[in-house]
């Protein structure tokens, strides 16, 4: 039985290509990528970045970069869902992110190292920039906070976590996605476990080298039918399930028979109410990494069968971390709502280890089910799945 | 939703028993931790001593995590196998840790890298142990747990929020059980961070109700509850509802009152309004020291007393403000308990259990 009472009705994104939906579809048509040295802070390593280019002015925030990301998309979020007054309404938000979570304070640490003590600044900064509170504060909601630290796959399980509350009545409204920045200390982690890519990522392609950084944020306005119609706010979109699997196998490789995966995708599908010929699209983690490419192709191909329209966005975005789940979320419902995705930009050559290829040129989309899928450090995986109503 | 087992690392020992025998004894002066050698001088901590556990051969299985890791596993196994349910790694068990900070010593160790090697000279271990899901991931490695597995950060409310989670996915049959963690660690630099924002208490003694101005001494620690949403495994309570924000309950009756004031906040007042004159309250931190996701060691003290019918005095009664306190330790009826906690906006949380 499908379930389409959880209506999203707004969506909101930044990232590399573009600082709205409106930019980021316009640049997925025309293939743009818009990657480059890292400029944000200076480092010695080369591997190529997706970087937020023009962040606007209005929403600068000192040291805060994550959350001035994250507020841009949410604002987007609540104007297309017109949710300007949260007054008298249960709202919760639920964020995922890496980089906020942590006190990656790199100067305040080199000063505390030597004297033993330094400025609270950074610290404060730390203290009162949790995503989800400071959000929820900033906009007035009212409603539960959760603030998902589930490495790459946190905002897609933010969404999730969304959908539980929203099922369980903890709130009317939920504002779910994720944010984070470029770094410094996740860009040098990265690189020191030998999967960030010297060129542009290439995700499920043959010569694959792994991966670029990213950032950005995206959220999406989910509720209750009742309370949109209330709101007198109609809209096309559901989220209509949800699937989270740990492969409990490894810290950073994900199982290679995918079976957390695997797992992962049935729930969403039972709860979703749909069977795998429903799905007209998934947008994959497809990270440009060897080993996420080749186990996620492997499970897409078993389940969905080797036709399946596929694609990873992260040759637009790079990889945002906990952002990534929100932004391909967004990317996801936008893709059913135009009812078209992009080329999966960086694919030239097939895999034959993977039976699967992932669209090569934008592609109009059969169906009213796509799924978002995240893997992440710590072998969880999460999916979400979305639909369209019909004739809407 | 049913508290069905409890574990917990703390550093009074390893499990219920531990919390049980420091409830009967009380306060003990906690160790010192040697401040910045720039500084000088020592801060008191309750810290945990995990060479100290007797549970080797799980210890080894994650020799390469780092301390909150290590604390989180031990404290899981602990839980699980205090429920005394067999089997229930092929059930499905979903696994919620609340953190404040994470695994903020590996951060600092992973920091000493770049800034002594250089970007290019990093360590990959220590970078994947800095992961704030690391410490999740170890336990559905360490317990070959599958189910949905979600670590979530806050400073207000982190606890109580995966509480109320946990008893969404029981009701939508997500999972048949969920294993509700926090955790937070201790390191020097959130010690000098803490004695610097707020006033250490220099004789290890948290006076939880003296409310302003407070006084706080550091924990860390790691518990666990096994929930279930049937009268499975060993029952501690039924917990039946979780408020975050606001308690709507407020006006409930209860026969104990536990409070998380900690020190944690340098204005603890707004407890005052939260109490009654009617009902006597306790307040552990004095036990297992200030942290913010010290609720859950509070709340494993309820539903302790609830399951074994027992009062268990407050361990330090400084009460200037004349609140009832629940000064003798004693068995008893006890029939529910509100866990109330306070953030730094006076907005309030509170757990309700019943026998």
């Amino acid at each position: 039985m499908q379930d389409t009472s959880l209506l999203i009705t707004g969506i909101g994104v930044i990232s590399a290509a573009g600082n709205n939906v409106a930019e980021t579809l316009s640049s997925f048509e025309r293939g743009t990528r818009n990657a480059g040295p890292v400029t944000l802070f200076p480092t010695v390593l080369q591997s190529p970045v997706f970087e937020v280019k023009r962040l606007p002015a209005d929403y600068y925030l000192e040291g805060w970069r994550t959350l001035s990301l994250a507020l841009i998309a949410v604002d987007e979020a609540l104007k297309d869902a017109r949710l300007a007054d949260l007054t008298g309404l249960r709202v919760g938000v639920c964020m995922g992110t890496t980089v906020a979570s942590q006190l990656n304070a790199l100067l305040f640490y080199k000063t505390y190292r030597e004297r033993g003590a330094a400025p609270m600044t950074s610290v404060d900064r730390f203290l009162k920039g949790n995503l989800a509170e400071y959000i929820a504060r900033r906009i007035g909601a009212r409603g539960p906070q959760i603030s998902v630290v589930n490495a790459c796959s946190s905002s897609t399980d933010a969404i999730g976590v969304a959908l539980s509350w929203l099922k369980g009545g903890l709130c009317d409204i939920a504002i779910a996605g994720g944010a984070d920045e470029l770094n410094h200390v996740p860009y040098c982690g990265f690189s020191s476990l030998g999967i960030a890519n010297p060129g542009l990522c290439a995700p499920f392609d043959r010569d694959r080298k792994g991966l670029n950084l990213g950032e950005g944020a995206g959220v999406m306005v989910i509720e209750r039918r009742e309370t949109a119609r209330k709101r007198g706010v109609e809209s096309p979109l559901f989220l209509s399930g949800y699937g989270t699997s740990s492969d409990a196998y490894h810290l950073t490789a994900p199982s290679p028979d995918g079976v957390g995966l695997r797992a992962a995708l049935h729930d969403a599908l039972a709860e979703a109410g749909i069977a795998p010929g429903e799905v007209g699209f998934v947008n994959a983690h497809g990270t440009g990494t060897h080993e996420n490419d080749l186990v996620e192709g492997k499970v897409l191909a078993d389940i969905f069968g080797p036709e399946l329209r596929m694609l990873s966005t992260k040759g637009f975005t790079g990889h945002t971390l906990g952002a990534a789940g929100g932004i391909e979320a967004v990317f996801t419902a936008a893709g059913l709502r135009a009812g078209w995705v992009p080329a999966s930009a960086g694919f030239l050559n097939k895999d034959e280890a993977i039976p699967i290829s992932p669209v090569r040129e934008k592609t109009v989309i059969k169906g009213h089910f796509a799924l978002s899928t995240s893997l992440a450090f710590g072998g969880t995986n999460a999916v979400i799945a979305i639909g369209r109503e019909t004739g809407k | 939703m049913k508290i069905s087992g409890i574990g917990m690392i703390f550093t009074r020992g390893l499990g219920i028993g531990s919390l049980e025998q420091a409830l009967q004894i009380g306060w003990q002066k906690p160790g010192e931790v040697p401040a910045h050698p720039a500084i000088g001088g020592a801060l008191p901590a309750y810290l945990v001593d995990l060479t100290a556990t007797p549970v080797k051969a799980l210890l080894k299985k994650v020799r390469r995590s780092d301390s909150l890791s290590k604390m989180s596993v031990v404290a899981a196994s602990d839980a699980l196998a205090n429920s005394g349910i067999e089997n229930i790694a092929g059930k499905k068990l979903g696994i919620i840790i609340a953190t404040a900070f994470g695994p903020h010593v590996t951060t600092f160790d992973f920091l000493d890298d770049i800034l002594d090697h250089g970007d290019a000279a990093v360590s990959p271990t220590t970078f994947s142990n800095s992961v704030h899901n690391a410490a999740a991931s170890y336990v559905a490695m360490s317990l070959n747990i599958k189910g949905p597995t979600l670590t979530i950060t806050q400073f207000q409310f982190s606890f109580q929020a995966a509480l109320q989670l946990a008893q969404a996915w029981l009701n939508q049959a997500r999972c048949d059980y969920v294993l509700v963690g926090a955790v937070d660690q201790y390191g020097d630099v959130l010690g000098y961070v803490s004695d610097h924002k707020l006033t250490t208490a220099k004789d290890g003694r948290i006076k939880p109700f003296t409310f302003k101005p407070t006084c706080q001494v550091p924990g860390e620690g790691a518990a666990f509850f096994l929930l279930s949403a049937g009268n499975e495994g060993n029952v501690y309570c039924d917990m039946n509802a979780v408020h975050t924000g606001d308690d709507p309950d407020r006006a409930k009756v209860v026969d104990i009152n536990i409070i998380d004031a900690d020190g944690m906040l340098p204005d603890e007042s707004a407890y005052q309004s939260a109490l009654s004159a009617d009902v006597p309250t306790a307040a552990y931190s004095p036990l297992f020291g200030s942290m913010m996701i010290g609720s859950a060691f509070n709340l494993a003290s309820g539903a302790l007393m609830l399951k074994q019918q027992m009062r268990y005095a407050t361990p330090v009664q400084d009460n200037p403000h004349g609140i009832r306190l629940l000064t003798e330790t004693g068995s008893g009826s006890v029939a529910s308990i509100r866990c109330i906690g306070i953030n730094c906006y006076a907005e309030r949380s509170a757990l309700y259990l019943r026998r």
